[in-house]
């Protein structure tokens, strides 16, 4: 059982403790005009304004469109990971944010509802890098 | 744009040469548009250089292969749009009256940044530097979803822009037999639905232009049609909901259409009296887009152009006449002074095999990453 889970990169999505919790995305919201954004910013890009408060958006949203990749364009360190999937999802507050989505291309369409996950990548130092992506919402 | 002409153009063949270094390719671009502006060195009073990936004073370097003259040298660098932009701050020193005659160069070794890349990116770190293919595909999956667009529909561009490379002597790709709808879409899928002969290919190149007074041509090149540079329009992204900050490797589709509304309106020529156009066709899916988003046919209408042939040879404004990105090639610094090559040449009556006939007014359009859309539009007199 690998230790703490750590993101591939800090500053653009939670963590939960808890395993079964979703995470979410570390978001930006303008306290002047009330757009969100993702990633964090420190200037609104619609009003100027430099009034911004820090909001966690997702887990959930609405696919706007998707592929999967089966060519390693970009080199030999693509190789192994042909067949990943990237989406472009809406968020309810409303930015479109693009990530790598689960699974295979037959389990998409656009629109769809998604949801974020956490993706083990690999173990480091005792810890375990995750990725975020999404997947189809769980029908329950 | 006032007083700005296209003198000569110059460029050395899109391709994989593992044997000759970007400073070599940049040498015999801008020799070629030199000789074909019938004019030395000596006359050159800056020069703007391109490049994405060579080295640090890759650009003074390369323009001490032309003599040592104490000219100023200026880098640019606009990714994708590099050699445009180059090419457009040369046109904006001549305008602005500083100087008459001004180079601008591109030249790139993109099959050396394949492999510098390749050590530093990872697929899981989408959010930063996702495939230009797997972007493009995004826009694809929306656009079949929205407008019921067909892979035929992509493929037939695709076709015709390797059929257009073939007349192409520039061309790093020139089939030897005529390339079908068929053959595209049975190529290797890159990211769905785009296959490898919808996208563009990796190469190396050099493309160069001279600009300067008009009268020097006249002065010059007697009988030689004036190509002149009638608008040039620069456009970052704006802000829109639902706008993509992270992952994009161009801004929302939008730019194209703000940046050519400007340039007709600069240029007071609309898209109605274009007679040819180069766009930015790394991906098939992206030719589409920009016919709507050029004017070049209605909203929703790009997938019926196509089934009647508007933009091929002949048709009513033929589009990437000299085979586009997924012929000619894209290596990055060069590609966008290639198209003011291949429309200058249009533009004279040299175009050869892949003459349009008559051409009097060409778009060269060019996205870079970051992003920018960067249009010109050339007319001659």
């Amino acid at each position: 059982m690998a230790g703490a889970r750590v993101p591939v990169k800090a500053g653009y999505f939670t963590v939960p403790d808890d395993p079964a919790e979703p995470p979410r995305l570390l978001g930006s919201r303008c306290e002047d005009c009330g757009e969100h954004f993702f990633p964090r910013r420190a200037v609104c890009a619609k009003c100027l304004s430099e009034r911004m408060a820090d909001v966690l958006l997702g887990p959930r949203g609405t696919l706007y469109s998707y592929t999967f990749v089966h060519f390693p364009l970009f080199g030999s360190t693509r190789v192994e990971h042909i067949g990943y999937g990237v989406g472009q999802v809406d968020l309810p507050e409303g930015p479109r944010v693009q990530l790598p989505l689960a699974g295979r291309q037959e389990d998409y369409r656009v629109g769809l509802p998604v949801e974020a996950e956490l993706e083990p990548l690999r173990e480091e130092g005792g810890q375990e890098i995750v990725i975020i992506r999404f997947r189809p919402v769980a029908s329950s | 744009m006032k007083d700005v002409a296209v003198l000569g153009v110059g460029m050395q063949r899109f391709g994989m040469w593992p044997d000759r270094s970007s400073t070599d390719l940049g040498r015999e671009a801008g020799l070629a548009a030199l000789r074909d502006a019938g004019l030395s060195f000596r006359d050159v009073q800056a020069a703007y250089v391109g490049y994405i990936f060579a080295p640090v004073m890759s650009g003074t370097r390369t323009m001490k292969e032309f003599g040592l003259t104490g000219l100023p040298v200026q880098r640019v660098e606009n990714a994708s749009a590099t050699g445009s932009a180059a090419f457009r701050e040369a046109c904006l020193a001549v305008a602005s009256g500083r100087h008459d005659v001004v180079m601008a160069l591109g030249f790139d070794k993109m099959t050396q940044m394949i492999q510098s890349s390749s050590q530093t990116t990872h697929p899981a770190w989408l959010e930063d530097a996702i495939l230009p293919a797997a972007f493009f595909a995004l826009w694809a999956t929306r656009r079949m979803h929205e407008r019921g667009t067909k892979p035929e529909h992509l493929a037939s561009i695709a076709a015709k822009n390797w059929n257009n490379g073939a007349l192409n002597p520039m061309s790093q790709r020139q089939p030897e037999k005529p390339v079908t709808v068929e053959k595209v879409l049975a190529s290797r899928m890159v990211a769905w639905p785009l296959t490898t002969m919808m996208s563009c290919p990796i190469g190396d190149g050099a493309a160069a232009a001279i600009v300067g007074r008009p009268e020097i041509v006249r002065r010059l090149q007697p009988g030689r049609p004036v190509v002149r540079v009638a608008a040039s329009e620069l456009q970052t992204e704006r802000y829109e909901p639902g706008h993509l900050f992270v992952g994009p490797v161009v801004g929302p589709a939008r730019m194209t259409r703000d940046t050519s509304r400007a340039i007709y309106e600069e240029a007071g020529i609309g898209p109605r009296d274009l007679d040819l156009v180069q766009v930015h066709d790394a991906f098939a899916i992206e030719e589409l887009e920009y016919y709507e988003l050029l004017g070049l046919c209605a909203e929703g209408e790009a997938e019926a152009a196509i089934e009647r042939g508007d933009f091929a040879p002949g048709g009513r404004v033929p589009v990437s006449t000299d085979g586009g990105l997924i012929a000619r090639g894209h290596p990055g610094g060069p590609t966008g002074l290639a198209q003011i090559w291949e429309t200058t040449l249009q533009l004279r009556g040299e175009a050869g095999r892949r003459q349009v006939k008559d051409a009097r007014v060409g778009l060269c359009h060019m996205m870079g990453g970051g992003s920018v859309c960067i249009i010109h539009m050339l007319v001659r007199e």
